[in-house]
């Protein structure tokens, strides 16, 4: 009687790419995290911050006032950092790795969803570029908009007409990034089986079209309103209240 | 109407051989495909210049696109050699013919590679009906006419790797496991027998190289040369490995 099972035939050594690892490995995980955190909370906070940002068009203290209350939100460093920083810095090094390792072929097949796969690299490193820059000049360098929310709109002005590169870099950052996020949402949708099949797909397309379009449509109008509708002023239009200023805590006797 | 065939040939004289272009000018007849004009080369091998060479090594057998063993890169394009009708081709190449080897599987001579990848990833997925034969099982269960109409496009696979040669995110740094494979694992998992080891299936295609490195580039879909829906099965497979994942999660 046979009493040892006969070992499963060996995978032999293949040259050039390699099979499927079946099971092992966390690069699902890290890919679908990847996939999410594009969503939420990078997307969400995407959309926040063009409507926001859109408030300019209601005049620097509209704007001033939008300031104002996302930085008096509870907790709202442990949310900037857990909700913006982290998520985006893993979404955008993780897509950087995943850029380099693709091997893109438009070339030899010029078809649109090889050119949709390509475009969601190339507007993903523009987006990073410029949120680099972007994080860089209007967070952490300049006068500090959370303590001067009243500077808000005067520290964005000066930001975009003080260099000849601004504006075009902003028009083409706010064209890539929604244009990333739209395709994004189609993607994720696509590849976690939310619409499998081409008609659902097809559909789904043009949602997000219509709706990065009108994302990227404030973007803009927001960028050439802060520029151009108003003449520059440093002027703080919502100044810090004094700590010495006490409300009266007893009615005034009749 | 051209009078001769100009074929240019990338050709390779063993594995570990160094690569060579080899011009060959063939009398034109009509109706010729890919396969027919490389026959016509081993008929008389000698190139336009009039140096006699080797026949051209490639694999084919059925000459109908069915048995999924021609693919090669014709005119730079992945296609199969028996359904690539030289008239067309010609047009195409403005009256040049280029033939070289699939690029993403290695060369074993000439315009035949080595194909084992995508039979070793359909066994890393068990693309099969676990029925061992032991004894008789009697007829196989009933299936609705709906699971039949949406397998019946996937089981058309003939395996010829084209869904692999042109998508970008197959090459040698992800190793990724390619379309038709998970084609394949959606085919088995949706039949009645086959579904016992569909736990299994997607377990396997959660690992590296798995379905998550689909970028969804769409290319499978497009040059497949039988129509699989292969985007399709990708989305579905997509969702349910996920879904197996987070069951596993919460039954480990
Ligand atoms: C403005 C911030 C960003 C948003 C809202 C965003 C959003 C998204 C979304 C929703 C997806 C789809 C997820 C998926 O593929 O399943 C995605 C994919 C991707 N993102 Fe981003 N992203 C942003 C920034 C970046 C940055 C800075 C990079 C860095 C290069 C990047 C690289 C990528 C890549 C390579 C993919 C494609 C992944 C694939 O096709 O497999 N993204 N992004
Ligand atoms: S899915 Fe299509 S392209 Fe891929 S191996 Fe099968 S028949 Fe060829
Ligand atoms: S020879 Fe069989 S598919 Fe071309």
């Amino acid at each position: 009687m046979a009493t040892t099972a006969s070992a499963p035939p060996a995978t032999p050594q293949l040259k050039g790419v390699q099979p499927l690892r079946a099971g092992e490995g966390n690069s699902f995980l890290w890919r679908r995290l990847h996939s999410l955190t594009g969503i939420v909370p990078i997307g969400a906070f995407l959309i926040e911050h063009i409507v926001s940002n859109f408030e300019v068009v209601n005049g620097p203290l509209a704007y001033a006032q939008q300031v104002k209350f996302l930085n008096g939100l509870p907790l709202v460093r442990v949310l900037e950092w857990g909700l913006i920083f982290i998520p985006l810095l893993y979404h955008a090094l993780y897509g950087v790795f995943i850029a380099v390792r693709g091997r893109t072929n438009v070339n030899v097949y010029p078809w649109a969803g090889n050119w949709m796969y390509l475009s969601q690299r190339v507007t993903g490193l523009i987006a990073f570029a410029y949120i680099l820059y972007h994080v860089l000049t209007q967070r952490f360098m300049g006068v500090s908009l959370p303590e001067h929310p009243g500077l808000a709109y005067a520290k964005v002005q000066f930001e975009l007409l003080s260099h000849w590169y601004a504006i075009p870099v902003y028009v083409i950052a706010m064209i890539a990034t929604c244009w990333h996020f739209a395709y994004g949402i189609w993607l994720f949708a696509a590849k976690w089986g939310i619409t499998p099949g081409n008609v659902a797909r097809r559909r789904f397309g043009w949602v997000c079209t219509i709706g990065g379009a009108v994302l990227c449509i404030m973007g803009l109008v927001s960028i050439f309103t802060v520029a151009y509708s108003r003449p520059y002023s440093p002027e703080d239009v919502m100044p810090a209240q004094y700590d010495n200023v006490v409300a009266p805590t007893v009615p005034p006797q009749q | 109407m051209p009078t001769t065939i100009e074929v240019e040939i990338k050709r390779q004289n063993g594995p570990d051989g160094t690569g060579a272009v080899e011009n060959f000018s063939i009398p034109y007849r009509p109706n010729m495909n890919i396969t027919s004009l490389l026959g016509e080369i081993a008929l008389n091998p000698v190139t336009k210049e009039g140096k006699a060479t080797t026949p051209i090594t490639y694999d084919s057998n059925c000459l109908e696109e069915i048995c999924g063993s021609c693919a090669m890169l014709i005119n730079g394009k992945a296609r199969m050699a028996c359904s690539a009708l030289v008239d067309k081709m010609l047009e195409e190449g403005g009256g040049k013919i280029k033939l070289a080897p699939l690029s993403k599987f290695p060369v074993v001579r000439d315009l035949a590679v080595d194909r084992a990848v995508l039979f070793e990833n359909l066994k890393k997925v068990k693309a099969w009906v676990p029925i061992d034969g032991t004894y008789d099982l009697g007829a196989g269960p009933k299936q609705a006419p709906q699971i039949q109409e949406e397998r019946y496009p996937l089981s058309n696979c003939i395996s010829c790797t084209i869904c692999m040669e042109v998508c970008p995110q197959f090459n040698d740094v992800t190793n990724f496991v390619g379309a038709a494979t998970i084609g394949q694992a959606k085919l088995f998992n949706m039949d009645p027998s086959g579904s016992v080891l569909k736990e299994e299936r997607l377990r396997a295609l959660s690992g590296d190289g798995g379905v998550q490195e689909c970028g969804f580039a769409q290319n499978c879909v497009q040059a497949c040369p039988k129509g699989l829906p292969l985007t399709e099965a990708i989305s579905d497979i997509g969702r349910d490995v996920f879904v197996q994942k987070v069951k596993d999660f919460f039954r480990a």
